[in-house]
């Protein structure tokens, strides 16, 4: 029996979804709505050696980022020897000068990491980007697995498919391993938040608590939950869901309600662990996407297994001229943005258009990287009972502890719209299972 | 050892109490609309008296959509319903994914009840998934305080329903019952002297009902020096 078995159960998946809440929130004209994230039945599958090799990039790209984040607020070895310049590292958002000289525990930083893939026509592996502050996703396939096991288990019989079902007890793991002594609990900004139901699932398996800012405490260098009968319990892990600007508005963004007042003043001590740990946006900046390379060759001495898509920095000259040569086969993003905002084709621009971004590029060459565009290889969709091609991409997670540990699984996303490459959900994509087969 | 906050025990509280409303409502507005097929004068203005909700309808047609399906009239049963989903969806933690399951499934079913020629078909279908919610928190629900504070709710908001609805003496009595059970396996603060006069006046001969309801939204209402049951 092939996985076309579980496309007869397309109907049933789809309610069991929606029965569970499967939804993430977006805003529209200023008003949150609750959307079900459309999913698709196909699986995408990779193979057991493929995969392996996939785990093996990944591995050493994200203890090469954790290194080089370790680097930037320790020594910076990586910019005395010339390596990245230093106008990448300190003008990008991402880089906090409050972060200087403090250790997270076990010296992580990156705990948790969304790297996007995407597979080109000729099979070829590349890295679109590496998230390293809070990336979403793992909770979609997660729950679309057991919702798929439990329509079809035939399917499940029938094909040797990794169990994809032990995030949970990889992020348990994760978080229990830099826990500085006491609960563990998820801070999420609250309902209202485009993401909230993943942090509801992911503390629900977990076992960790749900929590947003009023609902937690520092008092005494430590940092506390405070129950309902005025009982303290003191808190020793917080994988937080809100942004380094929202966390603390003592150290970051004074005008933040949602943060904990003086949280970073004891994660500076080690009374607490912070998962992922503040100032990680310094290396998953678009700019120092170009370095990744340099930096596996840098601290691993090790040459780069995966991929960057090729990439230019119209920062150096001979990327400028190459830039504005070749301006109609590239893709253009602006290093601040996300989500798949910011992202424009030079072949999609009028001639006005052209010019204005040419002059904004030239005005401020730092803000920009262009990208040969890949020729993704297209997966199947099934688009209203008709299996169709789409861009796609893939989100693999790889989780630290004691060592890198990749999950095997990802989160699919793909583009529901014919003509354009862009999956995010946010913008309309959809999501698929990624089976990871045994044999 | 679960931990509670403030926050998620008052939610638990209102998702009880909300869920308690859409229930009992519905069970009450099935038998209006029923009497109301044939009917063609206000009947419904009584059932708005005892409900202590303005009346504000034009019609019988107009009460049985608005009343039922007007999510922005706030004493509407899908009001109520989506506040009780608003307290649900933030405690999946706490009550479980199956639990919250059968909040999400009563509001897919008034959805449907919503554009139906048959509403009662699917209100009972909103009916049916109260119960399993029920029914699944006393299963599913290991914090024997989570489930508390969520039957809490239930039980004040029965009572006052009760009273408002001048139901019988001894229905009213088996509810009081039941909460003087429950309110102490919360550990929430309460007012002993308040538990107390709504036990005396519950064996009156005739209950004052008026003084029921109020007795029963202020029973957390705690003075200072005032003798209080709680942790």
């Amino acid at each position: 029996m092939k996985e076309e078995e579980l496309y007869r159960y397309s109907d049933t998946v789809n309610e069991l979804l929606a029965r569970y809440g499967v939804k993430f929130g977006i805003y529209k004209n200023g008003i949150f709505k609750e959307q079900l994230f459309p999913f698709d039945m196909i699986p995408r599958k990779i193979g057991k050696d493929e995969f392996n090799y996939l785990e093996k990039g990944l591995k050493q790209r994200v203890m090469a980022l954790n290194e080089f984040i370790k680097d930037i607020y320790g020594d910076k070895k990586i910019i005395r020897d010339k390596v990245v310049p230093e106008e990448f590292v300190y003008m990008g958002s991402g880089y906090l000068a409050q972060c200087e000289g403090v250790t997270p525990p076990n010296g992580i930083y990156t705990h948790i990491s969304g790297i996007d893939l995407v597979q080109a026509k000729d099979g070829e592996w590349y890295i679109l980007e590496d998230n390293l502050r809070i990336p979403s996703g793992a909770s979609y396939p997660m729950i679309a697995r057991d919702i798929c096991r439990r329509s079809s288990p035939a399917t499940f019989k029938n094909n040797s498919i990794c169990d994809n079902r032990n995030y949970a007890k990889l992020l348990r793991k994760t978080m229990d391993y830099v826990n500085a002594g006491g609960h563990t609990v998820i801070l999420s900004p609250g309902r209202y938040n485009a993401a909230y139901f993943e942090h509801s699932y992911l503390a629900e398996q977990t076992g960790a608590h749900l929590v947003t800012g009023n609902e937690i405490v520092v008092e005494n260098d430590n940092l506390y939950f405070i129950d309902y009968s005025g009982r303290k319990e003191r808190v020793g892990a917080v994988y937080r869901r809100i942004s380094d600007e929202y966390l603390d508005p003592m150290n970051f963004n004074p005008e933040s309600v949602i943060g904990i007042p003086h949280i970073y003043d004891i994660y500076r001590k080690g009374n607490v662990a912070l998962i992922n740990a503040p100032g990680n946006g310094v290396a998953d900046d678009k700019g120092i996407y170009y370095f990744v390379p340099k930096m596996i060759k840098y601290y691993l001495d090790e040459e780069p297994i995966l991929n960057n898509a090729p990439t230019y920095l119209p920062f150096y000259e001979k990327d400028m001229e190459y830039v504005l040569e070749h301006f109609d086969d590239l893709v253009l993003k602006d290093v601040a943005e996300a989500g798949g905002y910011g992202v424009v084709f030079g072949n999609s621009m009028t001639k006005d258009e052209k010019e204005k971004f040419i002059g904004m590029l030239k005005a401020e060459p730092r803000r920009f990287i262009a990208q040969e565009v890949i020729d993704f290889l297209d997966i199947d969709i099934c688009d209203e009972g008709k299996v169709v091609p789409r861009k796609a991409d893939l989100r693999a997670f790889v989780l630290m502890a004691d060592e890198p540990m990749v999950w095997r699984s990802g989160l699919t996303r793909f583009s529901r719209n014919p003509d354009s490459f862009i999956v995010n959900s946010s913008q309309g994509g959809g999501f698929k299972d990624t089976w990871v087969l045994e044999e | 050892m679960a931990i509670l906050s403030i926050e998620h025990s008052d939610r638990l509280f209102w998702l009880g109490r909300y869920c308690e409303r859409v229930y009992t409502t519905i069970k009450e507005f099935a038998i209006r609309f029923d009497s109301m097929i044939e009917l063609k004068d206000e009947d419904y203005n009584e059932y708005c008296i005892e409900q202590d909700i303005p009346n504000i309808y034009t019609s019988k047609e107009d009460f049985i959509k608005r009343y039922c399906f007007d999510e922005t009239d706030t004493n509407s049963i899908f009001s109520n319903l989506i506040r009780a989903y608003d307290n649900a969806v933030v405690l999946r933690e706490e009550i479980g994914s199956e639990t919250l399951a059968y909040v999400q499934l009563a509001v897919y079913a008034m959805n449907k009840a919503k554009t139906s020629e048959a509403p009662l078909v699917y209100l009972q279908k909103v009916v049916d998934n109260i119960v399993a919610f029920w029914g699944m928190a006393d299963d599913d629900i290991d914090s024997e305080c989570v489930r508390s504070m969520l039957k809490l709710g239930k039980r004040v908001e029965r009572i006052d329903l009760y009273a408002r609805m001048k139901m019988e003496k001894a229905e009213l009595q088996r509810e009081m019952k039941r909460l003087s059970k429950r309110i102490n396996r919360t550990g929430i603060r309460y007012s002993t002297m308040k538990l107390a006069h709504l036990n005396y006046i519950m064996e009156m001969d005739e209950i004052p009902t008026d003084l029921v309801v109020e007795e029963i939204e202020s029973l957390f209402d705690v003075r200072v020096n005032e003798d209080v049951v709680g942790l």
